[in-house]
C-alpha cells in the first residue's frame, strides 16, 4: 500500500497560549478530495494554517506527516516548495508588487528548490495565458498589484489562479467559496475539478455545503471544538445541509 | 558657541569674496545683505521648533573652508549618470563648473542652460530672479546666497516644450580640511513651457563637508516642470538643501526628493501656489541605514483659489538611522476650492531606527478639501507569511515588500529614465529580487 500524502496525528495546537485543536486525526491520500466542515471557531482555519506553517501557531502535541515525513520543523517556504499550497481565506493585498512578478518569483523559487530550470519571461507568459483561461481571470488583473483593490471574488479567483500556476501536490482551500456569487463559485469549482489528478489531493475547508454541489468530495469531516467529530462520504454534507450541526454536537457529547 | 560659529563662516565669507573679485555690483550687494541676515539669524539649534529633531552640532563645531574645484574623471562620474538622461548635463565639482564633464549640445532657441557664472553679467532675468523666491530670510538660504560660487541656470521661453531631461550634477570630493560648497540652481519656466530637471547631489570620498544648496523653480502660467532631486552624498557629508517652488496660474510642478545616501540631510521644500489653479505634487523617499539622518520639511502654501497639492513621503529606516518628516499645508483666506492631500508612511526595519513625523494643516478658508495621514510600522507579518506560503524565503519576502513600499514613491516620477534607474537601484539595494520590475 502506498503512503498517505497527508497524515495528521493527534494534533494539538495553541495560539497565544490557548489550545484551539485538541487532537485532530486525519489521513488524506493522493488523488482524494476531502472536505472539512464546521461552525465558526471550530478550528478549521487553524488547521490549515498549521499545515502551511504559520509562525503564530504552536504545535504542542502530535505530528503532521507529508509524504511520510514530519513537516513541523519546516519553514512555510519549504513546505510550499515541497508542494503544499494554501489558498487564503482572506487573501493579503501586496501593494506595489504585480501579480505577474510575484507569481514568477514564487514559481521559480519552487522550481529552483526542486532542481528544475527557472522559467524565462516568455515561457512564464505562455503558462500564465493557459492558466488564466482555466480560471477565467481578467488579464488586466494580472498586471496589477497582488490583490490590491480587487473585489472579494477577484481575490478568490486570484488564489485559484495561483493554485493553477503553481500546481501543488496538496492544495488546501480555506473557505475559498465564502462570499462568492454563483458564477465565481462555479469558476473556482471548475478550476479545482480540472486540476483533480491521481497524484494530487485537495483539502477543502468550507462553511457551506453549496461548494460540494460543484466539487464532489471523497470524504467529508466535521470539525467540532478542535476535534474531528464525524467523518463520512459526500452524503454527510447533505445531512449537515438538512439538519445543521446540532445533532453531531449531541452525538459527540453522548459518545 | 553661536557667535563662534558665525565668525567661522565670516572667515569663509571673506575668503570667498576675495576669490570672486569681478562680480557685478548687484550680486555683491545681495551677498552682503544675505550674510548680514545669516549673522542675525544664527545657526538653528534643537530649541527651534523646526529643528528640534535635527541637531546641527556637527556643523556648528566645524571650521569650513570654501570648497575648491578638483579633478573628477569621466569614469568616476559614470556611476552617477542616468541612462538615457545624459544628453544634456551640467556638472559642478565642489560648487565650481566643470566644463569638461558637462555636455551642452545645440539647444533650441529660447532655451538657456548655462552655469550661473557665465551669464551673471549678461542675463537680466537672472539678476531679477535670483534670490527673489528663496529669500535669504532663512539661515541656510541666506548662507547659500552669501557663499554660492556657481550653479545651474535653466530658462525656457514661452510655449517651449523640452522633453529631454536636463541633468545637473553637484559632485563634492575629498579635501584636506572640511569644506563648504553652496550649489545654486535657478529654473525659470516660461508660460506654457515644459521642463524636466534632475539634480543629483553626489559625494565622492568621505571627508567631512557641508553642502548647502538652494534650488529655485519658477513655473509661469500653464507651465509644467518635473523636478527630481537625487541625494547620493557620502556619509561624511552634511547636506542642507532648500527647494523653493513658485507656481503660477494653472501651472503644474512636481518635485521628488529621493534620499538615497548622506550622513545628515535636511531638505526643505517650500512651495507657493501663487495663482489660481496652480498645482504641485511633492513626493519623497528616504532609505536610511547605519547612522544616517534624514529630515524632510515641507511647506505648501495655497495662496489663491482652486489649487491642488499632494504630498507622498515615505521612509524606510534600517540600523540606527533616523527619518524626520514635517509637512505643513497652509490654505490662505480666499483660497477656496483648494484640494490638498498629504501622506507620510514610515517603515522601520530595525528596533534601533527612529522616525518622527509631524503633519500639519493650517486652514483659513471654507470650501476646501484637505486630508492628511501618517503611519509608522513594520512589514505586515501576514503579507510575509503569504509570500512564504507561495515559496519565497523570508529574506526574499521581506525585500520584496520593502521594495514595493519604496517603489510606491518612485512610480510617481514622470521622467522615465529616472524612474527606471531608481527602480534598478532599489532592486540592487533589496537584493535577491528577480530582474525586471515587480
Amino acid at each position: 500500500m502506498t503512503e498517505p500524502l497527508l497524515e495528521i496525528k493527534d494534533l494539538h495546537v495553541s495560539v497565544e497560549g490557548t489550545e484551539i485543536l485538541h487532537g485532530v486525526n486525519l489521513t488524506v491520500n493522493a488523488g482524494e478530495v476531502h472536505a472539512i466542515m464546521g461552525t465558526n471557531g471550530s478550528g478549521k482555519s487553524t488547521l490549515t494554517k498549521v499545515i502551511a506553517g504559520h509562525p503564530d501557531y504552536e504545535v504542542t502535541k502530535g505530528d503532521v506527516l507529508y509524504n511520510g515525513k514530519s513537516i513541523l520543523e519546516d519553514e512555510p517556504e519549504d513546505r510550499a516548495c515541497a508542494g503544499i499550497f494554501l489558498a487564503f481565506q482572506y487573501p493579503v493585498e501586496v501593494p506595489g508588487v504585480s501579480n505577474m512578478y510575484f507569481l514568477r518569483s514564487a514559481l521559480n523559487a519552487q522550481r529552483k528548490s526542486r532542481g528544475e530550470a527557472e522559467l524565462s519571461g516568455a515561457e512564464f507568459l505562455d503558462l500564465v495565458k493557459e492558466k488564466a483561461k482555466l480560471v477565467d481571470i481578467d488579464q488586466g488583473l494580472l498586471n496589477r498589484s497582488v490583490n490590491e483593490g480587487f473585489s472579494g471574488g477577484e481575490k478568490k479567483r486570484n488564489e485559484i489562479f495561483q493554485l493553477a500556476v503553481l500546481a501543488p501536490t496538496l492544495a488546501i482551500l480555506d473557505e475559498t467559496d465564502s462570499g462568492l456569487d454563483i458564477d465565481a463559485l462555479k469558476t473556482v469549482a471548475s478550476g479545482v475539478n480540472s486540476m483533480r489528478d491521481p497524484e494530487r489531493a485537495f483539502l477543502l475547508v468550507t462553511h457551506y455545503q453549496r461548494l460540494l454541489n460543484y466539487i464532489e468530495p471523497d470524504r467529508v469531516h466535521v470539525l467540532l471544538d478542535g476535534r474531528i467529530a464525524k467523518s463520512g462520504g459526500k452524503e454527510l454534507a447533505l445531512q449537515l445541509e438538512d439538519k445543521g450541526y446540532a445533532w453531531i454536537e449531541e452525538e459527540a457529547a453522548t459518545a | 558657541m553661536t557667535t563662534r560659529t558665525q565668525n567661522r563662516f565670516a572667515h569663509t565669507y571673506t575668503l570667498l569674496r576675495k576669490a570672486l573679485p569681478d562680480e557685478p555690483g548687484w550680486l555683491s550687494e545681495l551677498r552682503d545683505e544675505a550674510f548680514e541676515n545669516f549673522k542675525a539669524l544664527g545657526l538653528p539649534t534643537v530649541k527651534h521648533e523646526e529643528w528640534r529633531w535635527t541637531n546641527l552640532k556637527r556643523i556648528a563645531d566645524t571650521d569650513f573652508v570654501p570648497a575648491e574645484l578638483a579633478e573628477v574623471s569621466e569614469a568616476q562620474l559614470a556611476k552617477y549618470l542616468i541612462e538615457d538622461a545624459d544628453e544634456i548635463r551640467l556638472v559642478f565639482v565642489n560648487g565650481h563648473f566643470a566644463d569638461k564633464l558637462s555636455k551642452l549640445p545645440t539647444i533650441p532657441d529660447g532655451l538657456v542652460i548655462e552655469p550661473i557664472s557665465r551669464v551673471l553679467g549678461s542675463d537680466e532675468g537672472l539678476q531679477v530672479k535670483l534670490g527673489r523666491f528663496a529669500e535669504p530670510t532663512q539661515p541656510f538660504t541666506a548662507l547659500n546666497t552669501a557663499l554660492f560660487t556657481d550653479g545651474a541656470y535653466i530658462r525656457a521661453g514661452n510655449s517651449l516644450t523640452i522633453q529631454t531631461p536636463i541633468h545637473v550634477l553637484y559632485v563634492s570630493t575629498d579635501s584636506d580640511a572640511p569644506a563648504v560648497s553652496s550649489p545654486r540652481t535657478l529654473v525659470l519656466a516660461g508660460e506654457s513651457s515644459e521642463l524636466r530637471v534632475i539634480e543629483s547631489f553626489v559625494g565622492h570620498g568621505n571627508s567631512p563637508r557641508l553642502v548647502n544648496s538652494v534650488t529655485e523653480i519658477v513655473a509661469k502660467g500653464n507651465a509644467a516642470v518635473r523636478h527630481v532631486k537625487l541625494l547620493r552624498e557620502s556619509d561624511g557629508t552634511s547636506h542642507l538643501g532648500w527647494t523653493e517652488l513658485n507656481v503660477e496660474r494653472d501651472a503644474n510642478v512636481s518635485s521628488h526628493s529621493i534620499n538615497l545616501d548622506a550622513g545628515l540631510a535636511r531638505n526643505d521644500v517650500h512651495a507657493v501656489l501663487a495663482a489660481e489653479g496652480a498645482n504641485c505634487s511633492l513626493n519623497g523617499l528616504v532609505l536610511g541605514r547605519d547612522r544616517q539622518h534624514f529630515d524632510n520639511h515641507i511647506v505648501v502654501d495655497h495662496v489663491r483659489p482652486h489649487g491642488t497639492s499632494s504630498q507622498l513621503y515615505r521612509a524606510v529606516v534600517d540600523d540606527k538611522s533616523r527619518s524626520v518628516f514635517a509637512g505643513k499645508v497652509i490654505v490662505r483666506q480666499g483660497a477656496h476650492g483648494t484640494d490638498a492631500q498629504q501622506q507620510n508612511n514610515n517603515l522601520l526595519l530595525s528596533n534601533d531606527a527612529k522616525v518622527d513625523t509631524k503633519p500639519q494643516l493650517e486652514i483659513y478658508t471654507d470650501d476646501v478639501k484637505c486630508s492628511h495621514g501618517a503611519t509608522s510600522g513594520q512589514l505586515n507579518p501576514e503579507a510575509i507569511f503569504f509570500l512564504r506560503c507561495r515559496g519565497l524565503d523570508e529574506t526574499h519576502a521581506r525585500n520584496l515588500l520593502t521594495y514595493a513600499f519604496a517603489n510606491n514613491v518612485i512610480e510617481h516620477i514622470k521622467i522615465d529614465p529616472v524612474r527606471l534607474a531608481l527602480e534598478k537601484l532599489l532592486t540592487e539595494r533589496f537584493a535577491g529580487l528577480l530582474g525586471g520590475s515587480p
